[in-house]
């Protein structure tokens, strides 16, 4: 072997030294190295530097200390995630796109909302309910001439997933919209014009409600 | 004493780490598929597992405390996002590191030097003394620290990958996106600064 090719092989067994370490080397590569270390005097001094830039490289790593506080904020960043349409299979594709849209900041999520809104009057025929895993829209078995209903504006940084979950826990329905200003017909399923007040109240009262004004309110007092 | 005792000793040792890796590995794959069904538990439990480990990466690559913790977080909320399309044709570490790798890179193409502020900057090696002075004040294994983060980026992050984060040369290939050929060129090189660097402060190896 003349020199230039014992170099070139010492250089490739230098290569090859920090994934021996890390016990990623497998195969003819493997073999080659634990020959080398084997027969070659140099290759053990060679082991030991290698081994020296490890620990080096550990202590260089391990120096750095992530903030005691992170996991706390990582899970409050998680409850803020809807997370992607995880439905069982079969879930229709009008589920898919809701669950798809819920983790869209709301500002984005609102013109792809109206799109698919329309959609949902189209699709009602062939899928009746429309009813996804994350909210529920009205279709076309609600009787919408008939229901009670608010108009709602949210805000633009609101979540699409606050927003799901908080419909969902009430028993609301997306109705309509939005309009061009931004404004939302939600369905109330109160039966009691008190029952109604105390759920615009309670949409009033949350972070991302903009603005609420009252529609169309339950036909028997209460 | 026996030299072939003593290679099978490190090789034991060395290789020693690999199965225990794939193991926990093969924890993480279920993990992925229960995030993947919406378990929000699954995620924090791989994020105990992986996170240190992604900051470090991130704040080694960036230079900045501060971005390592938003990317950090955000790796895994991309976890809990992608969760359903994760194929299992990369460990799931290899898969993290690829994600907090690009979101680095993005996030320092938009903010440049300018987001490392005083705490960081009080991070990066003080470069008054010349590289032969400070080496006087320090020994072998601090020197070679030093050397390893002075490398350029692209040779020490495949130092880091390699040696902290245990990573193979195909799974390099991965989380930098360049072909395995290039991960062993850039060891060769990053290696051969180190020594090249450590025989200039007097600690000669014998290599290159």
């Amino acid at each position: 072997m003349s020199a230039a090719e014992k170099m070139s092989r010492r250089d490739e067994m230098e290569t090859l030294l920090p994934f021996y370490l890390n016990g990623s080397l497998e195969g003819a590569e493997l073999e080659a190295i634990e020959e080398w270390l084997a027969n070659d005097p140099a290759a053990m001094a060679a082991l030991g530097e290698a081994e020296a830039e490890f620990s080096g490289t550990a202590a260089a790593n391990e120096q750095i200390r992530p903030p005691a506080d992170a996991l706390s904020r990582f899970a409050k960043a998680l409850d803020a995630e809807a997370g992607p349409a995880r439905a069982p299979a079969g879930r229709s594709w009008l589920a898919q796109a809701f669950g798809r849209l819920t983790a869209m900041p709301a500002g984005v999520a609102w013109a792809a909302a109206a799109a698919l809104l329309a959609l949902v009057v189209v699709q009602s025929f062939d899928q009746p309910g429309g009813k996804g895993g994350d909210f529920e829209i009205a279709g076309a078995e609600d009787d919408l001439a008939k229901m009670p209903f608010a108009l709602v504006k949210f805000k633009p940084e609101a979540k699409m997933a606050d927003i799901a979950t908080f419909l969902d826990q009430n028993g609301l329905k997306i109705a309509g919209g939005p309009a061009a200003d931004g404004v939302f017909r939600i369905a109330i399923a109160a039966e009691t014009e008190a029952d109604y007040k105390k759920l615009l109240g309670l949409i009033a009262a949350q972070p991302f409600a903009d603005a609420v004004i009252e529609g169309r309110k339950p036909a028997s007092g209460g | 004493m026996n030299l072939f005792g003593s290679i099978g000793d490190r090789a034991d040792r060395s290789q020693a780490a690999r199965p225990a890796m794939t193991a926990a590995t093969e924890t993480d794959r279920a993990l992925v598929d229960r995030v993947a069904k919406g378990d929000r538990a699954a995620v924090r439990l791989l994020f105990m597992r992986h996170h240190a480990r992604v900051y470090r990466f991130v704040a080694r690559q960036t230079g900045s405390e501060m971005m390592a913790d938003d990317i950090a977080n955000e790796v895994f909320l991309e976890l809990w996002r992608q969760a359903p399309g994760f194929e299992g044709r990369s460990e799931v570490s290899t898969w993290l590191l690829g994600i907090a790798r690009f979101k680095a890179l993005s996030l320092l193409r938009k903010k440049k030097e300018d987001w490392i502020d005083d705490d960081d900057a009080a991070q990066v090696p003080d470069s008054a003394d010349t590289p032969e002075v400070a080496t006087m004040k320090e020994d072998k294994g601090a020197a070679l620290r030093r050397f390893v983060d002075a490398l350029p980026e692209e040779h020490r992050v495949v130092i880091d990958l390699a040696y902290y984060h245990g990573q193979s040369v195909t799974e390099i290939g991965e989380v930098l996106s360049i072909p395995v050929a290039t991960v062993k060129t850039r060891m060769f090189y990053a290696r051969k600064k180190l020594g090249e660097a450590l025989k200039a402060a007097g600690y000669d190896r014998g290599w290159p």
